[in-house]
């Protein structure tokens, strides 16, 4: 078995005195799709910003052999773990272009920079189409796709893209999770955390349920959608 | 014409540089204050224009650059060198220690906290024996204006070479990021804290040199003239008169402010302020995004420029 690209431990971590995570654990292999699911208040976003240590943990948290527990945002960030916010977060005063540029903040490799513009367009024609659109300009699904592509400017090992559904129509999110699989292809290992366990779970090899910030249930994506348990919780069948 | 437009600066510069020479003292004088003062703006757009964080602690940091020049000069006899590093330290140790806590607060937060700040400076220097409690400090006596002048220019100078540099690195381009949006800077692996504290300092080092400078020129100093919050919103409203997050914006901006405020009080003496405020006004309703923005939009646009930004900002 390869090794875990990230693997977590015994994860806890939470606000102030309030604790959010207990006993978390969760691997990553290079090259998988990964979804978290779960509700509203789960603790999927309090489990990604553990990860990428803007809020302090306790546990282990190794990311491509490195122990990430001792690092700092801006380190973990460089060591290729990525993420693309809820909510997207765009420059919206910025244009398209100058967004994927400020994705390429951290890299030192000037020479290749153009390379990834070229093929983050590829993977996006829309955006090359409105390369010096203003951001906030965009429509809701162009701005996520704007801010996956600024993710992948980053040159990432790991892509983690939280609530990609949110507020877009159907056909948007088949379009979006199509991209994921071309992202993959590439190379780039994706952890999709989503509410929307249908099109999570499209697109996923394996996948996690997170409840009340306990891992309830984990497995392939498709032994989980036969669990009877996920299936009338989130899936909304019997 | 555009491959020698970066002579068009030094020129300019030059030309600056040899008014003494050729005017008046009066005209001198003026220049001094019209120098500093472009020097406190341009220093100010690196925390308020670039960053984004309106700042209003500015003139603490100018404050204590006056202090610690006079203190050092009048109560300890140090040289004038002397006088502009200590009063240098003080003003980016300042920067640092109010600094860290304080740009963990955003927008009006950070605005409120750096008003109280220099609210509590000149009460607190006011108490301090050294400092000449509320009576303030005489510094020893020194007739050079032209000297003055030229080391207000150099000042400009260097704070202008700064904010040119800024506006091209790495470094700015994270503070840009920070002004537009502070989350996805962070998601961007920017450390935002480190990158604002270090443009609170850059500017605190600018303000309190110029205060220095100042303090020396001025030779008596006291609490409410050294920590004067009035000279904070001048700072304000010159960069943003000019363009804030430009290059030349601020220093054009308080050039220009300063002299219209200067002719004002010579030829208008009961209604200047009232002038002076007119002029504001027309500035933030007419071009509110400052002179340079103005420049550019009346070459693409001509008249229309001002009839489309009272609609675009619903005034």
């Amino acid at each position: 078995m390869t090794p875990a690209l990230l693997e977590i431990a015994s994860l806890s971590a939470g606000y102030g005195e309030v604790p959010v995570l207990s006993g978390v654990a969760m691997v990553i292999r290079p090259g998988e799709i990964v979804t978290m699911v779960g509700s509203n208040g789960a603790g999927k976003t309090t489990l990604l910003r553990a990860i990428s240590r803007v809020i302090g943990a306790r546990g282990t948290l190794r990311f491509d052999g490195r122990d990430l527990t001792a690092l700092t945002p801006e380190q973990v960030f460089g060591l290729g773990l990525v993420q693309v916010p809820e909510g997207r977060q765009l420059f919206d005063r910025m244009t398209v272009e100058d967004n994927l540029r400020m994705g390429t903040y951290r890299r030192r490799d000037d020479a290749r920079i153009q390379q990834s513009f070229e093929r983050v367009y590829q993977l996006f024609p829309v955006l090359a189409e409105r390369r010096q659109q203003i951001a906030g300009s965009l429509s809701g699904g162009e701005q996520q796709m704007c801010a996956i592509a600024r993710g992948l400017m980053a040159a990432p090992k790991l892509l983690t893209v939280d609530e990609m559904s949110l507020g877009l129509a159907p056909v948007v999110v088949d379009q979006l999770l199509g991209v994921l699989g071309e992202i993959r292809k590439q190379g780039i290992t994706v952890l999709l955390v989503e509410q929307d366990v249908f099109a999570a779970f499209s697109v996923a090899d394996r996948g996690y349920v997170m409840e009340t910030g306990r891992i309830v249930r984990e497995g392939a994506v498709a032994e989980l959608e036969k669990d009877p348990e996920v299936r009338k919780a989130y899936l909304g069948v019997q | 014409m555009n491959r020698y437009r970066w002579l068009a600066l030094p020129i300019a510069a030059a030309a600056l540089a040899v008014v003494p020479w050729f005017t008046s003292d009066t005209i001198v004088q003026y220049g001094i204050n019209a120098l500093l003062v472009a020097t406190l703006a341009q220093a100010w757009n690196i925390i308020g224009g670039f960053s984004g964080y309106p700042s209003f602690g500015n003139s603490v940091f100018y404050g204590l650059g006056t202090y610690g020049t006079a203190i050092a000069m009048a109560q300890l006899h140090w040289s004038f060198g002397s006088g502009l590093v200590f009063g240098a330290v003080l003003g980016v140790a300042c920067a640092l220690l109010f600094g860290i806590p304080i740009l963990r607060l955003r927008g009006p937060y950070f605005a409120i906290a750096t008003l109280g700040l220099a609210a509590v400076m000149s009460a607190i220097t006011a108490t301090v024996e050294i400092a000449g409690k509320n009576i303030g400090l005489i510094l020893p006596l020194f007739r050079g204006d032209t000297l003055f002048y030229e080391l207000s220019l150099i000042l400009l100078v260097a704070a202008t070479g700064t904010v040119a540099w800024i506006a091209r690195s790495r470094f700015g381009a994270g503070l840009v990021a920070i002004r537009e949006d502070e989350d996805a800077a962070q998601v961007m692996g920017i450390n935002t804290t480190t990158y604002k504290v270090a443009a609170l300092t850059v500017a605190a080092l600018f303000s309190a040199l110029a205060g220095g400078i100042h303090a020396y020129w001025i030779t008596f100093i006291d609490p409410a003239s050294a920590f004067d919050p009035s000279l904070n919103v001048r700072m304000v409203i010159m960069t943003l008169f000019g363009g804030p997050g430009t290059v030349l914006g601020p220093v054009l901006g308080a050039l220009i402010l300063s002299a219209v405020s200067e002719v004002l009080a010579s030829q208008a003496t009961g209604v200047a302020s009232l002038f002076y405020g007119i002029v504001i006004v027309a500035a933030v309703l007419l071009m509110p995004k400052g002179l340079l923005d103005l420049v550019q939009g009346f070459r693409d646009s001509g008249w229309r420029y001002f009839v489309d930004n009272v609609r675009r900002y619903r005034i």
